[in-house]
């Protein structure tokens, strides 16, 4: 009679082994991530309570204000924004990319658009502050440059590439017999593509979206030097031409000067956490749409 | 495998190469070209190495004299850092930093942690400065002379009391108050707020803009019209108009210059500080820095940099 | 009426595209003019005291060694466990599963993280070890993902053939898997190595400083880099140095450009080779 053994622990040779325990810190870390995050956090959600934390309308660490309702709206907002300008454009673009690009310049447009991907975000930023701000405050004759429209803008350059490669390869992978069926039956090649094609990549577009969300509510430095950092509800609330602030943003600026252990710090891992929580949900709805999503897909 | 491959491999072993060659050369490349005798046993400073952080109105002063420093005891390394008042007394108490530079006393949260951590916050007062209310040529262009303010008043604008400027004064613009603030560690921040906000009960509006630094608040005043801020006597520019303050409506307004806050009549003035962790312990690099600034060669250095020497300068 | 609107709609198509392309040309100008103007062999030599930037360029690449140094075998032996000890199954599924995750969490989470953990729970203080660790967690899901992928696409009958032979599956690895795989195993570490090369976020608190006099001697200092240089003369004292702010960004911008290019490239290369 043998002894059951769990599959994964049977190796043959001691590198199988020693490959797993270097594979599972992935698991480690993560999970490491998690347990300081909300371990630092807890502290602040407890003094404050939580929903004074999460809906507290004024947000002044000087005076001891912490409610974080205007910088989660901040995030929401500008991100939303840049969606708008993002899925539109990203969505296009693939199309023409998956169904109408010659050779030629589809070798032009990839590399270009990974490059828009990889540029580091603090070159966004410094292209933001020292360029579209000052534009925007003289074309559209705001008081100040860095309002929520410069940090949607900036935010949609660099999530656009997230929605065009994913969803490029998506409309590529539909069945050639979809089209050629459709061709047969005499529709124009639009036609086909709305009515055939892009219904059948649904799933993977959407879930494009959903991870340019996650990315660009994650976002950081570009968005600290463009936001505006003034931890206010635009009035009206869709006013875009206002400076906002964000979760990111006040992360980033505060964590330099807190005291370790103070109420402050606390406060700005429960930011911490809240973005974290934010930013797992999206990544875990966008999952189920890649698994719906036709085969071959690779994020 | 193909010549390919080989080929791959030789270019990802050559950027690991590129990247691992600086570790050697570097050393090589450094300007850190300096002496090579050994020292004796109680010049242990010589080779020492202190970390100084904190408030960017005192930063200038700090960078200057380090530079100076290391010039004349060139194997010393002093690591100068800003951040901020609020970051000098965060990084002391945890033991990141030898001296943080301060241009405000030490929060009562503060006080408490560093006792909670068994850190003494000793304080050397080595400049005093002044503290500047700032607004843009736009908000003064129809006024005939300087923009006279009283505490009360400039509070009330920092409070959102008045929205417009038109509502402060007859003769100024009929536009929106741009607020500009410093971070919430901000020394600069606390002086202001504890002459023109707390005497009044006032707190600051949550539609102002917080910049990180004295360099970014006069930037920001600069380029934004219709704009007020505040900065350390060391930072005005021919760019922003200068306020000219009083405690009274019925004045004297006092403009902010070298002569009134070293007269002591401008009402907005504080003292600089470096803050150790206790008395530094004599001949140490800390205790050697500190009394540079405090010599007359530092203190020389103090007024270039646009602040009041509080030592003789001779 | 239907060309007109075909015509149309591609119109509008081409005309995103166009747009994409517009963007990049913008930033690439923005930084390229005015920062080849402002870059010169001597500005890279100069310690940062007297107006150079040669402290964060090598700070810089003191830490993306170091990050490339840890971050390489561990990311290659997660990926060879994955895709050869055990390419199906619930542990697999697991770890890809925490990896697509990390993946998704913000850099400034990254940064909050190194600090309380690196920094402050393991004591390593602000230093190129703590800036090490916290940067091998970021870029480890892109380097196992791109390294698995590659290491997929070597056929299986490679791997048989070898067992059929007597082949011990660890020397099957080692001497036909890895070699093989390699143009894919180096893509994904140079993707890896762009992604943390203009990181700012993560390294803002935990190994980064804004001066230093030397370079670090050991990997328990903190050293000055690039990205966190620039950070800091653009928000911290804005209107200063701006040839420096050009200089850097066009330096990191070129450094990234070259990394994705060389990838590209390879992988473009090898796209049309593997037609086994």
């Amino acid at each position: 009679m043998r002894l059951k053994h769990p599959k994964f622990l049977c190796f043959k040779d001691k590198a199988g082994s020693f490959s797993f325990i270097l594979a599972s810190i992935s698991i480690i870390i993560l999970f490491l991530i998690i347990v300081f995050v909300l371990n630092e956090g807890i502290p602040a959600f407890i003094e404050l309570g939580f929903s004074n934390f999460l809906f507290g309308h004024r947000w002044s660490p000087y005076y001891g204000d912490f409610g974080a309702f205007p910088l989660l709206y901040g995030s929401i907002l500008i991100v939303l924004g840049s969606l708008a300008i993002s899925v539109p454009l990203g969505v296009f673009t693939a199309i023409f990319l998956a169904e109408y690009s010659p050779r030629w310049l589809s070798n032009i447009l990839k590399p270009v658009i990974e490059l828009l991907a990889a540029i580091p975000s603090i070159i966004y930023g410094f292209f933001g502050f020292m360029f579209l701000a000052p534009k925007i405050m003289e074309f559209l004759d705001v008081s100040m440059g860095k309002v929520a429209l410069t940090a949607s803008i900036i935010l949609s350059m660099m999530t656009v590439p997230t929605i065009v490669s994913i969803s490029s390869e998506v409309i590529a992978s539909v069945p050639k017999e979809y089209r050629k069926a459709s061709l047969a039956l005499g529709a124009t090649k639009w036609q086909t593509i709305k009515s055939m094609v892009l219904p059948a990549a649904k799933p993977g577009v959407i879930a494009s979206l959903l991870l340019a969300f996650g990315r660009a509510i994650g976002e950081t430095v570009a968005v600290l030097m463009v936001c505006g950092c003034v931890p206010q509800i635009p009035s009206p609330p869709w006013n875009y031409l206002e400076p906002v602030h964000t979760l990111t943003a006040a992360i980033a600026l505060d964590m330099g000067e807190v005291s370790w252990g103070s109420l402050h710090y606390h406060v700005l891992f429960g930011l911490g956490a809240i973005l974290l929580v934010i930013t797992f949900i999206v990544n875990m709805i966008a999952d189920f749409f890649i698994k719906k999503a036709p085969r071959g897909v690779q994020i | 495998m193909g010549k390919a491959g080989i080929l791959t491999v030789a270019i990802v072993t050559f950027i690991i190469g590129l990247f691992s060659g600086s570790f050697a050369l570097a050393p090589l490349l450094s300007a850190n070209r300096g002496s090579t005798y050994a020292y004796s046993e109680d010049s242990l400073w010589r080779t020492d190495s202190i970390r100084v952080v904190g408030s960017t109105t005192v930063l200038p002063i700090a960078n200057a004299c380090a530079l100076r420093f290391t010039e004349l005891y060139n194997t010393t390394n002093i690591i100068i850092e800003g951040g901020g008042s609020g970051r000098g007394y965060s990084e002391l108490i945890g033991g990141l930093c030898d001296i943080a530079d301060a241009s405000r006393e030490p929060k009562q949260s503060e006080l408490e942690n560093a006792k909670q951590n068994g850190v003494t916050l000793i304080l050397h007062e080595i400049a005093i400065d002044g503290i500047a209310i700032i607004v843009h040529p736009s908000v003064t262009q129809n006024l005939n002379g300087p923009l006279n303010l009283t505490l009360e008043e400039i509070g009330k604008i920092f409070a959102g009391v008045y929205s417009k400027w038109s509502e402060v004064r007859e003769g100024l613009p009929d536009k929106e108050i741009v607020v500009f603030v410093r971070e919430h560690g901000s020394g600069t921040r606390a002086t202001f707020e504890e002459f023109c906000m707390e005497p009044f009960g006032l707190k600051v509006k949550t539609g102002a803009s917080e910049v990180p630094s004295n360099p970014a608040m006069r930037q920001s005043v600069e380029q934004t019209p219709y704009s007020i801020g505040y900065v350390g006597l060391g930072f005005l520019s021919g760019n922003v108009e200068a306020v000219h303050v009083a405690e009274q409506s019925s004045g004297p307004f006092y403009a902010p210059t070298y002569e009134n806050v070293k007269d002591g009549v401008y009402p907005l003035s504080r003292y600089l500080y470096m803050v150790t962790d206790g008395i530094p312990e004599s001949g140490s690099l800390t205790d050697r820095f500190i009394d540079f600034v405090k010599s007359p060669e530092g203190q020389r250095i103090v007024e270039q940099c646009g602040y009041i020497a509080i030592y003789p300068k001779e | 009426m239907k060309t007109v609107k075909e015509k149309t709609v591609l119109f509008l198509l081409a005309f995103s595209a166009a747009i994409l392309l517009l963007a990049f040309v913008a930033i690439t100008l923005f930084i390229g003019v005015r920062g080849l103007s402002a870059i010169n062999f001597r500005m890279i030599t100069t310690s940062i005291r007297k107006g150079g930037i040669f402290e964060p360029i090598i700070g810089t690449l003191y830490l993306l060694a170091g990050t490339i140094a840890i971050a390489t075998p561990l990311g290659l032996a997660t990926a060879i466990y994955l895709a050869e000890y055990a390419p199906k199954g619930k542990i697999n599924r697991i770890i890809v599963q925490a990896l697509n995750n990390l993946a998704g969490v913000p850099s400034i989470i990254f940064g909050l993280f190194g600090y309380a953990f690196f920094c402050r729970f393991l004591g390593l203080g602000i230093s190129l070890l703590s800036g090490w660790l916290t940067l091998t967690c970021m870029t480890l899901p892109i380097i196992v993902r791109g390294s698995q992928e590659a290491l997929k696409m070597v056929p299986k009958d490679f791997r048989i053939a070898a067992e059929a032979l007597g082949t011990p599956k660890w020397k099957t690895i080692k001497d036909i898997v890895l070699p093989t795989a390699t143009p894919g195993l180096a893509t994904s570490i140079i993707l890896g190595i762009s992604r943390v090369a203009g990181e700012t976020a993560a390294i803002l608190f935990t190994c980064s400083v804004v001066l230093t006099k030397s370079l670090p001697t050991s990997p328990l200092h903190p050293v000055m880099v690039l990205t966190y240089h620039l950070y800091t003369l653009l928000v911290a004292s804005p209107g200063t140095s701006m040839d420096r702010a050009f200089a850097i960004a066009l330096i990191l911008l070129g450094l990234v450009i070259l990394l994705n290019l060389l990838a590209y490239l390879i992988r473009m290369r090898y796209r049309r080779r593997w037609k086994w």
